[in-house]
């Protein structure tokens, strides 16, 4: 423990005690302040019930009031897809949804009830979390709760924060920015648009869509930090425009670098991932002046980890031939940073 | 605490101040839990334990290889300053290129993989550098205990932070000993990190582990599910020299058959001691019952497996057993490999449609022990060594406790006469039988409702497709062999199956099932699950032999023909793979007395796998697995003759 706190426990400690002794609750003050957290933020859940309902997809997902006049934040899915949105409130009340307007960029939608003086979360009072902080998760998880019963709590810790495009084609989905990964296994069919919160309740993200990792199968569980989504709130709930699709295909430029124009030869594809080792340098090229050899082992291209032959053929197709390219090989056991120029 | 000096203030006055004061002390409650709850000490404790260990934790990339799979960064733990990194053996696919590890200062460096823990799913990996790491201490045995806090940690989002997951011990003492459990989620995204506890000390490595299987995946489908596993770090420690040095470590064998049954029931009482194995060395005996192994006392076979489960070959244990009544003690050296079990042949195929008790003999080996005492064709085998074998099934299992070589006495009726013969039991030839189809009964087929031809099979819960083709003259009456045919990968041509196996499946009762792989391109290792399930399915309609089901595949279903079987030896009896190697990851299993499993291999002269296929076939007999192998002359694939020759051998399997 840092000394800082030590220190500030020991002035701290007197009051503790006194309190401790007032409250009579000097044994459950954690289970207190879970169940706090956990009740207080049940009156700002609402329960989604849209289409789906086939093949495995569920009619139904999660979302939270962010206003007293009845805007809701969620996930934008294929639940929204349909004119019949039913929006169930903590209480049992049901409303009619509409949709305000979505962000497919973010993954996000905001919908409207017509009510006030609703308990919502306050986008504005959001809290950023650390890694190893302890969280809870809201969400109406496998549609277990059903017109007035509680959503369903679970707690853990935040295990790492993470892009999803920090590994590329790890994670396909629309949104490849920051999220929150969690040690809870939050993210199953209907979570989609839960919150996420401290361990006080306080806001801290939307739980995600059901995600897995294309490299090594596994689910991923995770929440779109709230101060991703805020300005994009603002602006669907102020009635200005936000783009309707995204366009995917990263823009590839028209005269990108080739291993040819480079004079790289690289051993024959063989294999589903053959290794990416240099076969042989044509004389006086570029390659040549910067010093590559046969057998070298390219391990890295502008930071872009090379796996295969074919990742590098890809990679080398999205580089201006005006920009340079730095590159990581190995050669024997060591490492070589070589930059090969714009042409 | 407040108190009362005025003991003349109005009652209302009273009430009021008590009002104040419990307003001012719950207000104070709140403050303070809001800022120094318990809950935010023991996150902060936890945190301070986690950066403490943080820097031990590296982040580990492994380039290349020969499978998909797991392509990002994963973890490994610091455990010595000169750069000896643990990790788990699942991170490392075969035939990888490069590994490459973090470095203090937030490098990248080279690593080699210096050495395996077979029996703990672990490596031993150095990295080439001249920087100083920092080692994390290890949690001694007497503080591991269940419901402590424990955080798992990996290095796979960030080279810089690690994720981390909260838990407690669950459980120690798991997979045979090896292991302690933890509710932490531990995932691709943490094997190989620490698991550690909340004074920042290591508990073990993480690494999937099944009680049921030590290949390096085994044990990776209960990820994030609340049990994970550690390899205690303290357990570990005392084998780092040797794994530094180079040397691979490898669980102990010792050489014993238990008596088979439940395991948590019966005593460890030894029907059989293998030939030259540690058991054998140390004079151990059939019938001696173990009671205790160093200084556990063992009273059923559970026990054993775990006394055992966490030795390694080289390690030497003291033995206890109990003999006509008298204890006797013995040290044995555990070894890494025991001498392989071989079949022994007695040279005689059942007659499937006799019904009565013995085994009525439907063909002869030549040359084998069987023609040797003059056994004939309708002879009805009734006792081995004076005691009654009801039937072919329990003939089969009695020769399973022989050797080759070995000595025993039979006897059989002919004309109702019995007849004893001594013999010495020979070998499985490597040619298969030239034999004409099993008769059919000759009592009338029974109605049957059963759909034949070219049928749909597919599994409702499953995406890929699964077809069969039974026999048009199929009778419920009649045991019939099971061919999976798992084809290569590329469109499948349903008529064309149909048009090479219908008729000779009638001649042969042979159902043939072909499932699918869900993608056309490629087989997955994942699918043989799938498969199985399509067996299971055909085995709850139709009548299945299951002395003779075979998986039969070609090129990368044919190396999936070598997964199926090794995977399901209680199912699979055959397995023929065409043009196709042995899987490099697929561990060659002992030979198993009990499950049978014999290969049929159809190579290709001129194939690009030729060479590979080869080399595992002489893997697969030197684990003195009975192996058949066919040169193809076509590259075309298989003649109707070489289908008749496969088809003789598949119903060759119930051979004794």
């Amino acid at each position: 423990m840092s000394r800082l706190f030590v220190k500030r426990l020991s002035i701290l400690r007197p009051l503790l005690i006194a309190t401790l002794v007032l409250s009579g609750l000097a044994s459950s003050s954690q289970a207190n302040d879970l169940a706090l957290a956990s009740n207080t933020v049940q009156s700002k859940m609402v329960k989604i019930y849209g289409a789906g309902g086939l093949k495995g997809l569920e009619a139904y997902q999660s979302g939270f009031l962010i206003s007293g006049d009845g805007h809701i934040l969620t996930v934008w899915s294929y639940v929204l897809d349909t004119d019949y949105i039913t929006i169930v409130l903590d209480d049992g009340r049901k409303f009619e949804g509409k949709i305000v307007g979505a962000d497919p960029r973010l993954e996000m939608a905001v919908l409207k009830i017509d009510s006030q003086e609703l308990d919502h979360f306050s986008l504005s009072k959001s809290v950023v979390l650390q890694p190893g902080a302890r969280i809870l998760t809201i969400s109406n998880l496998f549609g277990v709760a059903t017109g007035n019963e509680p959503c369903s709590v679970l707690h853990g810790i935040v295990a790492a924060t993470t892009t999803l495009n920090a590994r590329r084609g790890a994670f396909k989905s629309p949104y490849q920015g920051p999220v929150y990964v969690l040690d809870a296994i939050s993210n199953n069919p209907g979570a989609a648009g839960g919150a996420l919160t401290d361990s006080h309740g306080n806001l801290a993200g939307l739980l995600g869509k059901e995600l897995r990792n294309a490299q090594n199968g596994t689910w991923l569980n995770y929440a779109l930090p709230i101060a991703q989504l805020t300005t994009a709130v603002e602006d669907i709930i102020a009635g200005r425009t936000r783009p309707r699709s995204f366009d995917e295909t990263v823009k590839r430029p028209e005269n990108p670098h080739t291993l040819k124009s480079l004079g790289i030869r690289m051993v024959p594809d063989v294999l589903t991932k053959t290794p990416p080792f240099v076969d042989s340098i044509t004389r006086k090229s570029v390659a040549e002046q910067k010093g590559f050899q046969p057998d070298d082992l390219i391990l890295y291209l502008n930071n872009r980890r090379i796996d295969s032959l074919n990742t590098l053929i890809n990679e080398i197709a999205l580089i201006d031939k005006i920009d340079h390219i730095t590159v990581v090989i190995q050669r024997d056991n060591n490492l070589i940073n070589i930059t090969l120029p714009g042409q | 605490m407040i108190i009362f000096h005025n003991q003349q203030l109005p009652l209302f006055k009273q009430l009021l101040l008590i009002a104040i004061t419990s307003t001012f002390v719950i207000t104070l409650t709140k403050s303070l839990t809001a800022q120094d709850d318990l809950l935010a000490q023991e996150e902060r404790a936890l945190q301070q334990a986690v950066s403490q260990v943080a820097a031990s934790v590296v982040q580990l990339e492994v380039l290349g290889g020969l499978e998909t799979g797991n392509d990002g960064p994963v973890s490994g733990l610091v455990v010595s300053n000169d750069g000896y990194i643990l990790s788990s053996a699942v991170n490392f696919r075969p035939s990888f290129t490069s590994i490459l590890a973090s470095t203090p200062s937030g490098k990248r460096a080279t690593a080699t993989l210096v050495s395996h823990d077979y029996n703990r799913n672990l490596v031993l990996l150095k990295v080439n550098t001249t920087e100083q790491y920092t080692t994390a201490s290890p949690v001694p045995h007497t503080e591991i205990i269940v419901g402590q806090w424990s955080i798992a940690l990996g290095k796979t989002y960030s080279r810089e932070v690690v994720n981390q997951s909260l838990g407690i011990i669950s459980a120690t003492n798991r997979i045979w000993g090896k292991a302690i459990q933890t509710d932490a989620k531990i995932s691709p995204a943490n094997y190989g990190g620490p698991l550690i506890d909340i004074q920042g000390r290591v508990y073990g490595i993480l690494t999937p582990l099944s009680p049921r299987g030590q290949n390096p995946t085994d044990g990776t489908d209960w990820y994030d599910s609340g049990i994970g596993f550690a390899v205690p770090l303290i357990d570990i420690l005392p084998h780092l020299d040797t794994l530094k040095a180079g040397k691979d470590l490898h669980s102990g064998l010792l050489g014993v058959s238990l008596k088979s049954g439940d395991i948590y029931d019966l005593p460890a009482e030894i029907v059989a001691v293998q030939p030259k194995s540690p058991a054998r060395t140390g004079g151990l005996q059939k019938g001696d019952t173990i009671i205790k192994v160093n200084d556990v006392l063992i009273s059923r076979q559970a026990q054993l497996r775990h006394a055992l489960g966490s030795q390694y070959a080289g390690n030497t244990i003291a033995i206890s057993v109990k003999r006509d009544d008298q204890v006797v003690t013995t040290k044995v050296t555990l070894v890494e490999k025991l001498e392989p079990y071989e079949h022994p042949l007695l040279g005689v195929l059942p007659d499937r449609n006799f019904e009565k008790p013995g085994t009525k003999i439907r063909h002869i080996y030549m040359d084998s022990p069987a023609q040797q005492v003059k056994l004939q064709p309708g002879d009805i085998i009734t006792h081995i060594n004076n005691e009654a074998v009801a039937d072919h099934n329990a003939l089969r299992l009695v020769l399973s406790n022989f050797e080759p070589l070995d000595e025993l006495t039979l006897t059989y009726l002919r004309n109702n006469e019995p007849t004893t013969v001594s013999l010495e039991l020979g070998n499985i030839p490597q040619q298969a039988p030239t034999i004409s189809p099993h008769a059919t009964p000759t009592t009338a087929a029974a109605a049957d409702t059963l759909a034949t031809g070219l049928i749909d099979l597919k599994l409702p819960e499953e995406k890929n497709e699964c077809v069969a083709i039974i026999p048009t003259n199929y009778r419920h009456d009649v045991p019939h062999a099971l061919i999976v045919w798992l084809q290569a990968p590329g469109e499948p041509d349903n008529e064309n199956l149909q048009a090479q196996w219908a008729a000779l499946g009638e001649q042969y009762q042979a159902i043939v099932l072909a499932p699918q792989s869900a993608d056309p391109a490629r087989w997955n290792p994942s699918e043989v699950d799938f498969i199985r399930k399509t067996i299971d399915n055909v085995l709850s309609i139709y009548t299945i032999d299951r002395n003779r089901i075979v998986v039969h595949g070609q090129q990368a279903g044919g190396s999936m023909s070598y997964l199926v079987g090794f995977s399901h030896r209680d199912l699979i009896r055959g397995v023929a793979p065409l043009d196709a190697s042995l899987p490099i990851r697929a561990a060659i299993k002992a030979n198993d007395p009990g499950e049978r499993l014999a290969f049929y291999a159809f190579n290709l002269k001129e194939s690009k796998l030729a060479k590979a296929s080869a080399a595992g076939l002489k893997r697969l007999t030197a684990a003195k697995y009975p192996v058949t192998a066919v040169q193809l002359s076509d590259k075309a694939g298989l003649s109707d003759s070489d289908r008749i020759q496969f088809l003789q051998w598949v119903d060759s399997l119930d051979r004794i």
